[in-house]
């Protein structure tokens, strides 16, 4: 049986590479915010802006925040992944610039070419535009789509040969000889396993990407050479939703790794924690058809199983590290300050986040409620107060001044207005999801008004708030790169 | 030791030769070449084993002298991309139907334009290079497979539309399958290559 004893470790700096990362995932965030909050000011009637540019800005906000999450979740990974194994930091600035290049290619499709037909590019949407926009816009979305997963491809190839030349496979970097086998002790630490994790699927899922990326291009400019819309669809879900799920299993490795600085105490790598991480290995891979349970075109034993695994997934990865961060906090005199509240609520987002989707996922529900507003109330949740928390409590913990310093009642004010924000603004999605107003509509009946206008609001105050952690980030950043002491030990250590 | 081994060389060489002119005779190559599938996913990837392993009995020194005077791995992996894409397109199985001289250059082409260089270069490549080369060979080999599938028209004179769409699905399949198999030596450990690309390697792996 093994035993668990806290290793203290210093508080490393992050690279140039992370902070571009990091300084980019901020403007590009705060401008999708800003798309965000228009959209939702379209359809509370507070301003007119056109169903063209609601759907232009659609399909920016929905491909920009995608990629902006991928890319923060990706910085926490790669910061504290290269801790323990030797990763490439030439590989890691190809991504971003492979990255910066697909969102020029987007935003030219967007605001130069008119493309609107929403992130999901569902075949044959892009290429039955009816005038709406030319092939040449489809083609620059599609290979700005391209280009941005093949840098993801490469970051992960690189993540694979070092977590295999360090550990000597990618079961051995989810631990499989001390999950199958005796406990020694010796399993690799927890940022280990979930960028493993992360690995496996994003590769499987981003050759699929490219794969029906490449074939809709073939099709947009030979169109007799058909797709089967099923086949598209599914394509296009798998890989979609396997590097959307992706991004919180990046970046809940700023959980793994920080709060057991704040607490002195050490999150285990047991084999609970190990088995969650390979179930969920194989399962995200196979959860996306719960998107696609209105298709009755498909197989029934496809839906079926996405109705099951979609039950089965919510829970591993959610209950062990919900669970273990409670065992860790749970009476260690940890300090709050504004990054181990912003850690620790992004559990709770991801949480309360996963069970609209828990729900939806039922097939009977889903039938009413896929399509209405209930589903961005589900993921604005988990990603918002879940995955982007988790990114805003590492900004505040690479910018802490020292393990005392405190946090200003601006921050406190901020932290506060982001936790009401969201909920006020998801929420506003979740009521209008069961009063059955659509999603992705333009213009709405004035029964749901009510309800948009609640929601921007929110959103105001939401976008305050994040105003607020950008600003301290930004304005503290040459703190980040520097080695100290930065979290805040639990009182029973401090002296 | 030294001598067993040049034995033991000479006589895979022989075999070797042997086997590429077996492929060679006109009953192989009328019964390869009668069928799409046959044609494009076996014969032609028996010709780039060939030149694999032909690489591969090579003496490192003269390998690596080689590969010197390529220009290093990335020249040959380009040049293995290029002509394997060349015996994709459907123009070049029907010209090595009817055209002798395009059936002699698929024999010369296949083993020592693509299966040859690709080893020289193979143990050069860390898990990078090596996984950015299958993982395009995958997603291009499931494209190309659905293109054989939806054609509308057929695209080789020499074969029937049905052929055609067999060899379109078995391609689909095979870059699943090849794709799981990739994963799985990445999950086990195996054939990582070395860990920076001049560290060299045995290059006794594909993955």
């Amino acid at each position: 049986m093994a035993t668990y004893t806290y290793t203290p470790v210093p508080d490393q700096g992050a690279k140039a590479g992370v902070l571009a990362y990091l300084v980019v995932s901020c403007v590009v965030l705060l401008l999708m915010m800003l798309f965000g909050l228009l959209m939702r000011m379209e359809q509370a009637q507070m301003i007119s802006i056109g169903a063209l540019w609601f759907y232009k800005i659609m399909t920016l906000h929905g491909a920009g925040m995608v990629g902006i999450v991928a890319l923060a979740g990706a910085a926490i990974m790669w910061h504290f992944l290269r801790q323990y194994v030797d990763l490439s930091t030439g590989i890691f600035m190809a991504n971003l610039i492979l990255f910066l290049t697909g969102v020029v290619m987007i935003l030219a499709s967007v605001l130069l070419g008119d493309f609107h037909a929403a992130w999901t590019f569902l075949f044959p949407l892009p290429s039955t535009s009816m005038g709406m926009w030319s092939p040449g816009a489809a083609a620059l979305f599609m290979g700005g789509l391209l280009v941005i997963g093949v840098g993801f491809v490469l970051l992960h190839l690189d993540i694979a040969r070092a977590i295999i030349s360090r550990y000597g496979g990618l079961g051995r970097g989810l631990g499989w000889p001390q999950l199958f086998g005796p406990d020694d002790g010796n399993a690799p630490p927890p940022a280990v396993v979930a960028s493993t994790m992360v690995t496996i699927v994003n590769l499987v899922g981003l050759v699929a990407g490219a794969s029906i990326l490449v074939m809709m291009l073939v099709n947009l400019y030979v169109p007799s050479f058909e797709i089967d819309p099923l086949l598209a669809k599914g394509m296009i879900y798998f890989f979609g939703h396997v590097f959307i799920n992706a991004v919180i299993y990046m970046a809940v490795i700023a959980v793994y790794e920080i709060l057991p600085r704040y607490t002195q105490r050490p999150w285990k790598s047991n084999k609970v924690f190990l088995a969650s991480w390979t179930a969920s290995t194989i399962m995200v891979m196979f959860i996306f058809p719960h998107h696609l349970l209105m298709d009755y075109a498909f197989p029934k034993w496809f839906l079926i199983m996405g109705h099951i695994i979609g039950y089965l997934n919510t829970f591993p990865i959610l209950i062990v590290t919900g669970y273990g961060a409670m065992m860790i906090v749970y009476r260690s005199g940890i300090r709050w300050d504004m990054c181990s509240r912003l850690l620790f609520v992004s559990l709770f987002g991801w949480a309360v986040g996963a069970m609209p989707a828990f729900i939806d996922g039922t097939i009977t529900v889903n039938y009413v409620m896929h399509n209405t507003l209930w589903v961005p109330g589900h993921f604005h949740t988990y990603l918002l107060l879940g995955m982007v928390a988790m990114v805003f409590g590492f900004m505040y913990y690479l910018t802490k001044p020292n393990e005392n310093a405190p946090d200003s009642a601006l921050d406190i004010a901020a932290f506060w207005g982001f936790v009401i924000g969201t909920l006020g603004f998801t929420m506003s999605f979740l009521y209008s999801g069961k009063i059955s107003a659509p999603r992705r509509y333009a213009e709405h009946l004035p029964e749901w008004v009510p309800y948009d206008k609640i929601a921007s609001y929110f959103v105001i105050l939401l976008i305050a708030s994040v105003l607020v952690f950008i600003f301290r980030f930004l304005t503290r950043l040459g703190l980040a790169s520097r080695d100290y002491q930065r979290a805040s030990l639990a009182r029973s250590m401090a002296t | 030791m030294i001598g067993s081994l040049s034995h033991h060389s000479g006589r895979s060489a022989l075999a070797l030769g042997a086997f590429y002119l077996l492929l060679a005779t006109p009953i192989a190559r009328d019964w390869l070449e009668a069928s799409m599938s046959r044609h494009m996913l076996v014969q032609m990837p028996l010709l780039v084993v060939i030149g694999i392993i032909a690489a591969r009995l090579v003496p490192v020194r003269v390998q690596d002298s080689l590969l010197i005077r390529f220009g290093g791995a990335w020249p040959c992996v380009i040049a293995a991309m290029f002509a394997s894409s060349y015996w994709m397109l459907p123009r070049a199985l029907d010209a090595a139907l009817t055209d002798p001289w395009a059936e002699v250059a698929k024999f010369i082409t296949l083993p020592f334009l693509v299966g040859f260089p690709l080893v020289l270069a193979w143990r050069r490549l860390t898990l990078i290079g090596r996984g950015f080369v299958w993982t395009n060979f995958f997603s291009m080999l499931a494209v190309l497979g659905w293109l054989y599938i939806v054609a509308p028209v057929r695209v080789c004179n020499s074969y029937l539309v049905n052929d055609q769409e067999n060899a379109g699905w078995y391609m689909v399949i095979a870059s699943v399958l090849l794709f799981f198999w990739w994963l799985g030596t990445l999950l086990v450990g195996g054939g990582v290559g070395p860990d920076k690309p001049d560290q060299g390697g045995s290059g006794g792996t594909f993955a």
